[in-house]
């Protein structure tokens, strides 16, 4: 996935300027940066959440907009924090939404084994008949990404999904997110606003600072010192567990 | 973790063996729901024979046809406006993702209210708009019909479609509507009032067979037009991020939802009079009997509680208190009492 040049303005203030950058294939890509620097709009924008005001997104072979939407769906996977589900739906029947795209809300056998699938590699089996809104944060956000494994999409985006998790959970789907990766072969791309999450967990990681991309390396050559302070504007000190670098700051 | 089945070649996603459908995955729950409609069905058409019968003479051969002829139009009226209803604020509530709002909130019973009183301040309660119910039905439907489409396709447009936008839009219209109709009612004669006041209450009685058999098919016409979109509910439920991730148009899906559940008011107002208020109690109802999303089974469940509750309350109505109480009176006195008890003990939760 190639952007260039993208853009978007909310009421004449500028949020994204110019952003540029290609997705790595088979990759972890962690997108961070202070609040407000347009991180999670570039993420809406590559998922056709929100519309664009400027600028390609080249998928594949065409311009994302040229897409239709369910073919789109079979490729490309979002999950968002705005999850708030009112009717009574079960961990499976939520799982089986993402089926959708392929079989509409008639499930093939494929489907179901794909949906087997998921609930088993998110260890939800106790747990498929229980109704999504009486389960803890943690079970919930896994039934999301079981979903989101059952839409089996090359690219799979996740804004902020350890947002709300305790350390537990939290690190408990950096892991897994890590997993769709190693295992599934999948391209992820997060939102994140835990710098050492995004430094250990992830192949490259994409800042932004007030909407426009101020360093796109490999982890390494974005958790130091210097980048770090001057993205941040923060004094960090640096240090190494385990060969990857995690940041301190107070 | 064997992963083979999960991970595929990015081309691989036209690959899949189409075709072989497998039954439906049901959950014991949804089991439970398939014998509860079942059951819902069953009393449902116990009550509608209670309604045929009780105090029908059917000794007296005469007669009996002579109650039948009067009440069989009577009973289509309220499983028509029962399904209207009923189907209209599930889907309204879903669009709007909160369980206790109701389509009344658009402003569609002032609009109702408005019409017919300004029919009779203009042109007086003698004329033939006002006498003749076929008539005054076109007129209804096509003053609401039109007004409604226009105002929520617009103000869907105008909002971005921000549904929270258009519902508070909706409740400032419905005050507006009642201000103007008071106005009138001010300066109206107040033998005019008299006649007109019947008429803004809720009767299931005296619909022409016309006017039924136009409903019946009108409502038909919407179920046809809007058949893929109501497939499109279940996924609109879980919230616009999620329906577009799934490949589903959600913008269009739902302003024509919107324009359908506008439509089926329209429908059921023009023909028995304001009711939506009972679109609440029923849609809840089925909710708390039915513990699922599928909307298939929630739209039928509502449509059969609409039944039961209307049928039951004309029962009531006809031949515990002669006809002195009026059913809408049952209806808003339940109503409010089963909103007050939605709001104070079940928490907006389901």
């Amino acid at each position: 996935m190639k952007i260039t040049n993208l853009k978007k303005k909310y009421d004449g203030k500028t949020v994204v300027d110019s952003v540029s950058f290609t997705i790595p294939r088979g990759k972890v890509l962690s997108l961070i940066g202070p609040n407000g620097a347009g991180k999670s709009t570039v993420m809406g924008m590559i998922s056709r959440l929100i519309a664009r005001d400027a600028g390609d997104i080249h998928f594949e072979d065409k311009d994302l907009s040229h897409w239709n939407s369910k073919e789109l769906a079979k490729k490309l996977a979002i999950l968002t924090q705005h999850n708030n589900v009112q009717m009574k739906l079960t961990v499976r029947e939520l799982v089986a939404f993402g089926r959708f795209p392929y079989s509409g809300s008639r499930l093939t056998a494929e489907d179901v084994r794909m949906i087997d699938k998921a609930i088993a590699y998110m260890e939800l089996q106790e747990f498929e008949d229980r109704f999504i809104d009486e389960l803890s944060g943690g079970q919930r956000q896994r039934a999301y990404i079981a979903m989101v494994i059952a839409q089996d999409t090359e690219y799979v985006l996740l804004d902020e999904p350890t947002n709300n998790l305790d350390i537990y959970h939290a690190s408990n789907m950096m892991r897994t997110v890590r997993r769709l990766c190693d295992e599934l072969g999948k391209t992820v791309i997060l939102v994140l606003h835990e710098i050492n999450y995004a430094a250990f967990y992830s192949d490259y990681i994409c800042a932004f600072v007030d909407g426009k991309i101020a360093k796109f390396e490999k982890v390494e050559d974005v958790i130091n010192k210097e980048t770090l302070s001057e993205i941040y504007k923060v004094d960090f000190e640096i240090i190494h567990i385990n060969g990857k670098p995690l940041s301190v700051y107070y | 973790m064997d992963s083979g089945i999960l991970t595929r070649p990015a081309t691989g996603s036209a690959g899949i063996a189409r075709g072989e459908r497998v039954k439906p995955y049901r959950t014991p729950a949804q089991k439970a729901n398939v014998r509860n409609l079942i059951f819902l069905a069953v009393i449902v058409m116990v009550v509608c024979a209670c309604y045929l019968l009780v105090n029908a003479y059917p000794d007296k051969p005469q007669l009996f046809r002579y109650v039948l002829s009067l009440r069989i139009p009577t009973l289509a009226v309220m499983l028509i406006a029962a399904f209207a209803i009923g189907g209209a604020s599930i889907i309204f509530q879903s669009i709007i993702n909160n369980r206790i709002v109701t389509p009344c909130l658009l402003g569609m019973n002032s609009m109702y209210t408005l019409v017919h009183t300004a029919v009779v301040f203009v042109v007086g309660s003698g004329s033939i708009v006002a006498t003749n119910s076929n008539v005054s039905f076109a007129v209804d439907l096509v003053v609401m019909g039109i007004a409604a489409t226009f105002v929520y396709s617009y103000l869907f447009r105008k909002t971005g479609n921000n549904v929270l936008y258009v519902l508070l839009i909706g409740t400032v219209l419905s005050s507006f509507f009642g201000s103007i109709q008071s106005t009138m009612i001010r300066v109206m004669d107040p033998n005019e009032y008299d006649t007109l006041l019947t008429t803004l209450v809720a009767d299931f009685n005296n619909v022409n067979s016309e006017v039924i058999l136009f409903s019946l098919l009108l409502i038909a016409a919407l179920v046809i037009f809007l058949r893929k979109e109501l497939q499109l509910l279940d996924v609109i439920t879980l919230g616009k991020d999620q329906a577009v991730n799934l490949g589903v148009d959600y913008d269009r899906t739902v302003r024509r939802l919107m324009l359908g559940v506008v439509l089926c008011i329209a429908v059921a107002t023009a023909m028995v009079g304001p009711i939506s208020f009972l679109g609440l109690i029923i849609a809840n109802l089925a909710r708390q009997l039915l513990r699922t999303h599928k909307h298939s089974h929630l739209i039928l469940g509502a449509a059969l509680m609409g039944m039961l509750a209307i049928i039951a309350g004309q029962l009531i109505s006809q031949h515990v208190f002669s006809y002195a109480v009026p059913i809408s009176t049952f209806i808003t006195i339940g109503g409010g009492i089963y909103f007050l008890y939605l709001l104070l003990f079940k928490k907006g939760g389901i």
